[in-house]
């Protein structure tokens, strides 16, 4: 059982990781499309 | 093909320097106008002209993606009331308003259409926090462009906005801001703070340490870091004393974290925090029940998070040290500025602060003061130290009608020159402005570092809980301390600040040291882009020459120099042709008094003619003074060997006697054959071209060791041949003065200003030179290698640290050889990663170019 819960909640960590700083909408959301090029 | 529209100039923008950015802003607006021809791009005004139809503010948008922060011009019309349409701002949009153009105003003294709002920033320690502030500076209306610059802790907006809007942005952010109003007082106070910033880190390290290190010999001491039923109220108590040490010496890696983390970013406090955090949170749930676990997962780390946060901040006051050190050419420079000036009014001498004194005053400067302002001489004559600012290690020597810069030194006579530039438009404060502007500016490649850094925090985070799964299912037990520890460490190493350090911190170092060497650098991508060239093309008036005519050889039938000069002289003092100056010139040169000719006569493409004692003297051509009867067959070597210097031949001649032959050039500087020899032990090919002909031009290349010349080329046509070296794949830098080759520099790779002496704000060059001499191109070329190298070694470092430090922090070893990294050791290495990239940044300090390591160093 502990196995399970440890696992299940490393996996949503993670899930809550990628959406929270990659998914979610941010206040800037332009972001990261400036690093331009010369 | 389309027909052109009547375009209008509709946006001011920034950035743009040469035909490349031409061509990426034609590109970036090919969508919105459907064709390139339908944008003109005006490099020394710094603006776009478009067809009226287009919509600007979405011009603006796609030009300041393309990286060249743009405004639309109509906005910038300013003094319209209430033309944003915000209500409700009152007198403080207004008043908000005329500080952004103050702060415009100092910040760049040359024109910029484009507003700049220069903010100095706190808490910022790594390449995510950078990404987080530009983000948020984005966010803010009106702003098209922010820039963060870690290196010196500042943040410049472009756009209009209020900068209250701004500082508020970067504060909800996490980190703090305000306004530089007065970026020289600002250097000051930054110099200040800093020193109590490093004090508190050091006393912050002390007490974090101190308990780490006093835990461990606690726990060794006393047997055990394992909690047991005898110790468990200790060790609940020490958890405690420690939770309240991690907030009082690392309370802003927490709020930083927090901060961050509502706005969907994460940085390094974000691993800091967690990773100690996760040390204290599991050692208290031991401690306070250690019956939920098994009996060897009952160990605490109480010392591990103490101990990481006191590294770390030693780590950071170390950083904060060596940091100062880089922007010690900036320094410097401010240090020439002088406080007072003996100012003569109605006839007294009196000293005043500089500040006080206005275009126009006289001002007597005496041996060993440095000059106060920039001005003319007009008393005395002295001879000038102009190292400081133009690199040359000769004093200058000057005298009535000659221009003095301020921060230069007086080295022997007492003199009194009129002021005509003040304050900050002297030549000193222009260099300041531009050196600090290009140090805070970022190459191509750090963007590259920042966008990989925007995606590594979160990365990492997902890379240490994966470890922690993994030890908690297929790795020894005690599982849960393994996973604890693997996660812990994996947070901790991994930190980016050692990446968001790596090129700031070089192009610093490597600005200031061109400057040393009376190179200006304007743009990060300039000193880039001149590490690549491998052709070099030299203008060649006043670039490879003096730029006007000296007397290069003197032969006399009599072999009496002397007497010949003077004669010469005699007739020449009575002309202003500038072979005329350059007779006079040598006559002075060897203290030869000039013979009173009288009657004298210019004959428009002969010579000139006058009287001694009743015979006719004459100087001019081979033509005509053959024609007047007089012998020249004697004088025939000399006088091809003249031309053969690119050189022209005057005769001289005593009624029908020839006395002699004198050759004019446009001598080649002294030192441009040994600078041009050391573009090529550089790897560099060089090549001329001029408008002379060919014969003039071929000489020239013969005699300086230049590789390739065109010869008879109209000012207009050398951008031209730029461009068509480029399109060969040269990287092309381009050498000439900033006015008549202006386009021909905007077209190059890198343009050089040489030898404009005072005027540094040249737009068309991405570097000006100083001082007169070529060598200054292959100091700067040997300097941006030197940097782009520093770069390149620093990021490897920061990247190899990071690739390396993270599968051996996680645990890869232990399967080979049992090897699973403490954290303390990680938090170590982390502040040894950032101070390692720091301290060779620094390095680039020591770094003499070949020239000077030659002479053995001439400053």
């Amino acid at each position: 059982m502990s196995t399970f819960l440890v696992n299940a909640g490393g996996l949503i960590l993670m899930a809550t990781i990628v959406w929270w700083f990659w998914l979610s909408p941010s206040d800037g959301s332009e972001t990261n499309q400036d690093h331009s090029h010369h | 093909m389309s027909e052109k529209t009547a375009l209008l100039p509709a946006l001011s923008i920034s950035g743009a320097s040469c035909q490349g950015c031409v061509r990426s802003i034609r590109a970036a607006l090919e969508p919105l106008t459907g064709d390139v021809d339908q944008v003109e791009v005006s490099l020394d005004q710094q603006t776009v002209a478009l067809p009226e139809s287009i919509d600007t503010t979405e011009a603006a948008r796609l030009v300041t993606e393309a990286g060249y922060p743009a405004t639309p011009l109509e906005d910038s019309g300013g003094g319209e009331d209430n033309q944003c349409g915000h209500s409700g701002h009152g007198e403080s949009s207004d008043s908000s308003s005329q500080t952004s153009k103050q702060n415009t105003a100092s910040a760049h003294g040359d024109q910029m259409a484009v507003d700049q709002i220069t903010l100095s920033v706190t808490g910022a320690t790594c390449a995510s926090c950078v990404n987080t502030i530009e983000k948020a500076l984005k966010s803010v209306d009106g702003i098209t462009g922010a820039h963060m610059n870690l290196a010196d802790n500042t943040a410049t907006a472009t756009g209009r906005a209020a900068p209250e809007a701004l500082i508020k942005a970067i504060e909800s952010s996490g980190y703090g801001a305000s306004v530089i109003e007065d970026p020289d007082a600002a250097d000051d106070r930054k110099q200040e703070e800093d020193r109590k910033h490093y004090k508190e880190l050091l006393v912050k390290m002390a007490v974090s340490l101190g308990l780490g290190i006093g835990l461990m010999v606690y726990g060794m001491g006393f047997g055990t870091m394992m909690v047991t039923e005898t110790n468990q109220w200790t060790w609940i108590n020490l958890g405690i004393l420690t939770f309240g040490v991690m907030v009082v010496t690392g309370g802003h890696f927490y709020t930083g974290a927090w901060k961050a983390f509502r706005h969907h970013n994460a940085n390094m406090d974000t691993l800091i925090a967690l990773g100690t955090g996760t040390a204290w949170l599991y050692s208290i749930v031991v401690a306070s029940i250690p019956g939920a676990l098994p009996e060897m997962a009952r160990h605490v780390y109480f010392e591990a998070s103490a101990m990481i946060i006191g590294l770390i901040n030693l780590g950071q006051a170390l950083e904060l040290r060596a940091k100062g050190k880089t922007s010690e050419a900036v320094r410097r420079l401010l240090d020439l500025r002088a406080k007072t000036a003996r100012v003569i009014r109605d006839g007294e001498e009196q000293d005043l602060p500089v500040e006080q004194v206005k275009a126009g005053d006289h001002i007597r400067v005496r041996p060993g003061e440095s000059v106060p302002v920039d001005g003319e001489i007009t008393e005395g004559s002295t001879r000038i130290d102009e190292s400081m600012l133009t690199g040359e290690p000769m004093p200058v020597s000057k005298g009535k009608g000659d221009e003095v810069s301020a921060g230069t030194l007086n080295t022997r006579g007492s003199i009194i020159y009129r002021a005509t530039r003040v304050g900050s438009d002297t030549a000193l404060a222009q260099i300041i402005r531009l050196v600090k502007k290009a140090q805070g500016s970022k190459p191509a490649i750090g963007r590259l570092a920042d966008t990989i850094s925007s995606v590594f925090v979160p990365t990492v985070m997902l890379i240490a809980v994966a470890a922690a799964l993994v030890w908690y299912n297929v790795g020894p037990e005690p599982a849960v301390v393994h996973m604890m520890v693997a996660a812990t460490t994996v947070l901790i190493i991994a930190c980016p600040c050692a990446l968001g350090l790596a090129t700031p911190m070089s192009v610093m170092v490597g600005v200031g040291k061109a400057a040393e060497y009376g190179a200006l650098i304007r743009q990060g991508d300039a000193l880039q882009t001149a590490g690549k060239l491998d052709l070099v093309i030299l203008d060649k008036t006043g670039t490879i020459t003096e730029g006007h005519p000296a007397v290069t050889r003197t032969h006399a039938t009599d072999d009496d120099t002397s007497r010949f000069l003077a004669l010469a002289a005699g007739l020449e003092q009575h002309s202003e042709h500038p072979l005329a100056e350059a007779i006079m010139a040598k006559a002075k040169d060897e203290g030869i008094t000039p013979d009173s000719v009288t009657g004298f006569e210019a004959l428009n493409g002969k010579g000139v003619q006058g009287n001694l004692d009743g015979q006719v003297v004459r100087l001019g051509n081979r033509r005509w003074l053959e024609k007047e009867g007089v012998n020249l067959d004697g004088l025939q070597n000399e006088a091809d060997a003249i031309t053969s210097e690119a050189g022209t031949p005057l005769f001289l001649a005593l009624d029908d006697k020839a006395l002699g032959v004198i050759g004019v050039a446009d001598a080649v500087k002294q030192d441009s054959e040994a600078a041009i020899r050391r573009l090529h032990d550089a790897g560099i090919r060089v090549m001329m071209v001029t408008g002379d002909v060919d014969a003039t031009a071929r000489a020239i290349a013969l005699k300086t060791g230049i590789d390739d010349y065109r010869a008879e080329v109209l000012p207009e046509d050398k951008a031209t041949i730029v461009s068509e070296m480029r399109g060969k794949g040269y990287t092309v830098a381009m050498v000439g003065d900033g006015i008549n080759d202006a386009p021909a520099l905007a077209a190059a790779d890198v343009g050089f200003a040489i030898g404009t002496g005072t005027d540094v704000a040249i737009e068309s060059a991405g570097i000006t030179l100083m001082r007169g001499s070529l060598h200054g191109v292959a100091d700067a070329i040997e300097i941006s290698r030197a940097t782009v190298r520093n770069i390149h070694q620093n990021l490897f470092g920061a990247f190899i640290y990071n690739s390396m430090g993270i599968p051996v922090a996680a645990g890869l070893l232990y399967p080979f050889w049992g090897i699973l990294m403490s954290p303390i050791l990680a938090g170590a290495a982390m502040s040894a990663s950032s101070v390692t990239v720091v301290t060779n940044a620094n390095r680039l300090r020591l770094f003499k170019t070949s020239s000077n390591a030659r002479k053995g160093g001439n400053q």
